[in-house]
């Protein structure tokens, strides 16, 4: 990988030549809620289990706003980082304090919380049936209801979420982060307020999943209970780790495997998710370490074969 | 005093495998569901309700045996990621095998209708239940507190390293630690059948008001569990009487308001 961009390009070309536009435009919205989720899990080294908490929130919101108020794309999308980075540093101010089992408990136990309000407070969010009726807005005259141009928008955003994401990972802000990862005592000794840190990481992944949410929302024009369900912040986890956490581009990998997995189990069977529990399990039990090892693997195999 | 069940076991193998049995609930939901099938076939529920949780025991062993004994070295991540992928498996499992609408189930005979307990009128089989619970509750504490048994599986929470350099195997505390985790969530689930009746989503619902329950009491902390589960019960129950749409948030709610105060839990230490 010489030139990461120039391959991100072409495969952002490729990718609605190859896949339905729908699909493809799903694959880098979850790519950009994937790179929220590794800032943590790959960089910080917090295991959020939570991350649909602030995805949801932020679809609901902005959501409600496009439906009822109107509002413009961006001012949408501005919403929803707002939206994301705020339910994140609530729910973070919570969990930073703790590490370890601890922290992956509190994430769910909250993701639960904004899920049991989603799903009571019917009058808003429509609970289990969803908040229909999301618009796409126009913008500079451009018909966002046409699929291939919502994938371009998508396609521009995912590239600016990267590069922001490349920025904040190289940045002082990015290396002290990895030392926490790293060595978390030795940080806090060389004078790095540890929990402030996580806390800032954890607004940031909060931000990216609130961003993600958006354009979830006016992709489907729903807002569907299950985005604030726990079991969405599973996938984006599965996601990140088949891809490889340690890399910037894992989430990646990992969201273009996970939703074409996912897309064409639920049209084999309405069971599917037992297909993709199975998937866990093996992945967990045969491939740690994810696509990259897993090709490694295959690749040093062959070579003792021949 | 189901939650305390819940809690009690989920905090035994947290403590002892530091693991995130993410499969916790859907052990809980295995036991109703067994519990029904059981009644169904041999037509008694005391039997039933001896045999479904020692099946749920069971497939905590083989669990922990085929699966979960190889991932004491990974990370939480994956450790998560398999107990999660169980969860989904257990749950779909569920579905195909009993059907995705949720089935309700009667109390045995004897224990239909009420008591008059002089100031209320309260359902029998709640009352069994919660006698039953705390007795089970009661028995596990002392269970842990005065055998040997009991006191090795305390002394895992407390050091792996040197249980095992005493000669122990580390290896066994672990299953048996997962077998007993199980066997709670499953006569919790067992005994929940015949009030609620069974849903396919029972046993996420159930889990993260098992993680509440353990969050609360402060990780490791057994006693601290079984508080917090009658805590979060009471408060439950309080509130669905006043506003019962609220009396599942409250729980979280509960769980936020106390950490915001202390961070390590009602009784942690650590």
């Amino acid at each position: 990988m010489k030139h990461p961009a120039v391959l991100v390009i072409a495969a952002l070309a490729l990718l609605p030549l190859v896949v339905r536009h729908a699909i493809a435009t799903e694959i880098l919205i979850f790519a950009i809620f994937g790179l929220g989720l590794n800032l943590l899990l790959g960089y910080t080294g917090l295991l959020s289990f939570g991350q649909a908490t602030f995805f949801g929130s932020a679809a609901y919101v902005a959501g409600y706003l496009l439906k009822y108020y109107g509002i413009g794309i961006f001012t949408a999308l501005a919403i929803g980082v707002g939206v994301g980075a705020l339910s994140a540093l609530l729910v973070g101010y919570l969990c930073v304090q703790r590490s370890g089992l601890y922290f992956i408990m509190l994430t769910f136990a909250l993701n639960q919380l904004f899920y049991f309000v989603a799903y009571q407070w019917t009058s808003v969010t429509g609970g289990e049936d969803g908040m229909p009726g999301i618009p796409r807005p126009a913008l500079l005259g451009i018909d966002f209801r046409q699929p291939l141009a919502y994938y371009v928008l998508v396609a521009a955003l995912f590239l600016l979420a990267l590069w922001v994401m490349k920025r904040i990972v190289d940045s002082p802000l990015g290396t002290i982060l990895q030392a926490i990862r790293e060595n978390e005592v030795r940080a806090e000794a060389v004078g790095y307020n540890v929990p402030r840190f996580k806390l800032l990481a954890f607004v940031i992944g909060g931000a990216f999943s609130g961003f993600a949410g958006v354009l979830y929302a006016m992709l489907f024009g729903i807002v569907p209970l299950e985005a604030i369900g726990f079991v969405f912040s599973g996938n984006v986890v599965f996601a990140t780790l088949i891809g490889g956490s340690g890399s910037l581009y894992g989430p990646i990998i990992g969201s273009v495997v996970f939703i074409w997995l996912s897309e064409s189990m639920s049209v084999m069977w309405a069971r599917w998710p037992l297909l993709l529990g199975v998937a866990f399990v093996i992945v967990v039990l045969f491939f740690r370490g994810g696509v990259v090892e897993a090709w490694a693997r295959i690749w040093r195999f062959s070579k003792r074969a021949t | 005093m189901l939650y305390a069940l819940m809690g009690l076991g989920l905090a035994l193998i947290t403590g002892i495998l530091n693991i995130p049995n993410f499969a916790h609930g859907a052990l809980f939901a295995v036991g109703a569901y067994l519990l029904v099938t059981v009644v169904g076939a041999i037509g008694n529920f005391w039997l039933a309700l001896v045999v479904a949780p020692l099946g749920v025991a069971l497939l905590g062993i083989a669990i922990e045996y085929a699966g979960i004994r190889r991932l004491y070295a990974a990370g939480h991540d994956y450790q998560l990621l398999f107990t999660f992928g169980l969860a989904l498996i257990l749950n779909e499992l569920i579905i195909v095998i009993w059907g995705p609408v949720g089935i309700s189930h009667l109390p045995p005979a004897i224990l239909r209708g009420g008591v008059d307990l002089g100031f209320t009128f309260y359902p029998k089989y709640r009352l069994f239940v919660m006698l039953l619970a705390g007795l089970l509750v009661v028995a596990t504490w002392l269970f842990l507190e005065r055998t040997r048994y009991g006191a090795i599986m305390r002394a895992g929470i407390e050091n792996k390293e040197m249980v095992s350099l005493l000669g122990i195997d580390i290896q066994r505390l672990f299953t048996a630690a997962f077998a007993l985790g199980a066997y709670l969530a499953g006569i919790a689930g067992a005994l929940t059948a015949p009030i609620r009746g069974l849903s396919p989503g029972m046993g996420a619902d159930m889990l993260g008001i098992a993680f509440v329950v353990v969050a609360l009491g402060g990780l490791g902390n057994l006693l601290g569990a079984i508080a917090a589960g009658l805590l979060i019960g009471v408060a439950q129950a309080v509130v669905a009487a006043y506003w019962t749409e609220a009396s599942t948030a409250v729980i979280f709610a509960v769980m936020a308001a106390v950490l915001l105060v202390r961070p390590q839990g009602l009784f942690g230490i650590r």
